[in-house]
């Protein structure tokens, strides 16, 4: 059986879905002996190479993380949303609640930790902030949601090692698809 | 006592006439999804998860406000019932904004429960995201609007079990609102006891005690049935 390509991607999330990845702990040897991890936060690689499995966390907060979900989709054969922020925004959606202008206010202006003039980002390079966070599914289809804020990290590896073993994995358990 | 024949998924069931479906059905142990029904205090078909299909009727009913009639045929789960309790309980997470990584009832919720219980993995409407007041003006209590599913408990249980009516219902359509009084702030309230049986009765973490954090709102929703009955025996 040919070696198949995972990608892991950190959009809009606080990388707990990365940390909950990592807690599959020694099964990543089995991972890595049906795959190679071709893009992620944790390893070299900038592109976005076609990949078998590409597991997603955190919700789509900028005009970038909109273009890559999109090239995501395009490249991947099954997409995974990874964690309650991919799912339906969680945390990172708390700010749908006030006008995108507040936020930079809060940050940048008002907060009492900002000893700097209240200078905004605005450097062309940056990404620009959306001004409402959106799930994953709202732009693109998704093939498997793991919910969970942590997710589960046995839950993860018996998705990803299904996946890697052509097999369709089952939403399992209550625990397991319980939302936070 | 006027003892009826009704049919419940093709077994026959006796069942007293002025009793509901729910109550037949929880009476035979045939489960029923509920959220807005509460043992000791009235229904009034608010979540819609209770629906069942009664033969002769294209409409599906709500099984805690419908009573049962004599030779009743009746379907509880179906393709067609549980594609509708999944639809109402997105569109609860859709209506109103519930993040339940950082709510206090975390772990303790009838709404987490129902979604994975239904196998909701993800919402398919778009949020509405409203703009939702927090009330905090209470000394002890805060009723956070962002996360109430208007199953109207808290407002049945103060007008039926402690008898104050504090709780009430304003608006209509996605802008309805629980009410303290008349609108006014619930710290101001006249009618409020302060006996916090509307924080037990609630489903999800809009009302909770300032004194807790995330994930520590544990309930005790059986307590209002209990007061029901104790005084019923007069002790």
């Amino acid at each position: 059986m040919n070696k198949k390509k995972i990608a892991t991607v950190w959009l809009g999330g606080c990388s707990g879905c990365h940390m909950s990845l990592l807690d599959i702990d020694e099964r990543i040897l089995d991972v890595a002996a049906l795959a190679d991890i071709v893009k992620s936060p944790v390893v070299d690689g900038k592109e976005m190479p076609e990949v078998d499995v590409a597991i997603v966390e955190g919700a789509i907060t900028s005009d970038e993380h909109y273009e890559e979900i999109l090239h995501i989709r395009k490249q991947a054969k099954i997409l995974i949303a990874l964690g309650d922020c991919a799912i339906h925004n969680n945390v990172t959606g708390l700010r749908n609640f006030f006008k995108l202008q507040e936020v930079f206010d809060t940050s940048y202006k008002e907060s009492p930790s900002n000893d700097a003039d209240g200078v905004m980002p605005d450097d062309p390079l940056l990404l620009k902030l959306n001004e409402k966070v959106i799930p994953l599914s709202e732009v693109v289809d998704v093939d498997f949601f793991i919910n969970g804020c942590p997710p589960d990290a046995d839950y993860i590896f018996y998705v990803i090692f299904e996946y890697l073993n052509e097999r369709i994995p089952q939403p399992g358990g209550h625990k397991k698809i319980q939302y936070g | 006592m006027n003892i009826i024949e009704i049919n419940i998924n093709g077994n026959a069931i006796k069942a007293d006439a002025g009793q509901t479906i729910l109550e037949v059905c929880r009476q035979n142990d045939i489960e029923i999804l509920t959220m807005c029904h509460m043992d000791g205090i009235s229904d009034v078909g608010a979540c819609r998860l209770c629906l069942v299909q009664i033969e002769g009727s294209n409409k599906l009913m709500p099984a805690c406000t419908t009573k049962v009639m004599p030779n009743m045929a009746i379907t509880t789960t179906n393709e067609r019932i549980k594609k509708y309790q999944k639809i109402t309980t997105e569109l609860l997470h859709a209506e109103r904004n519930h993040t339940c990584a950082v709510c206090v009832a975390n772990g303790h919720c009838e709404l987490q429960d129902m979604t994975a219980k239904l196998e909701i993995t993800h919402i398919r409407y778009p949020h509405l995201f409203p703009d939702c007041d927090m009330d905090t003006s209470h000394p002890w209590y805060i009723m956070d609007h962002n996360r109430c599913i208007m199953c109207t408990r808290c407002v049945r249980v103060c007008k039926e079990v402690e008898g104050a009516h504090n709780w009430d219902v304003m608006g209509r359509g996605h802008e309805v609102r629980i009410i303290s009084d008349y609108h006014t702030p619930w710290g101001e309230s006249e009618t409020c006891t302060s006996c916090g049986k509307c924080l037990h009765a609630c489903p999800v973490g809009a009302i909770w005690p300032k004194a807790i954090s995330q994930g520590q709102l544990v309930k005790n929703p059986g307590m209002i049935n209990d007061l029901v009955e104790k005084r019923k025996m007069n002790l």
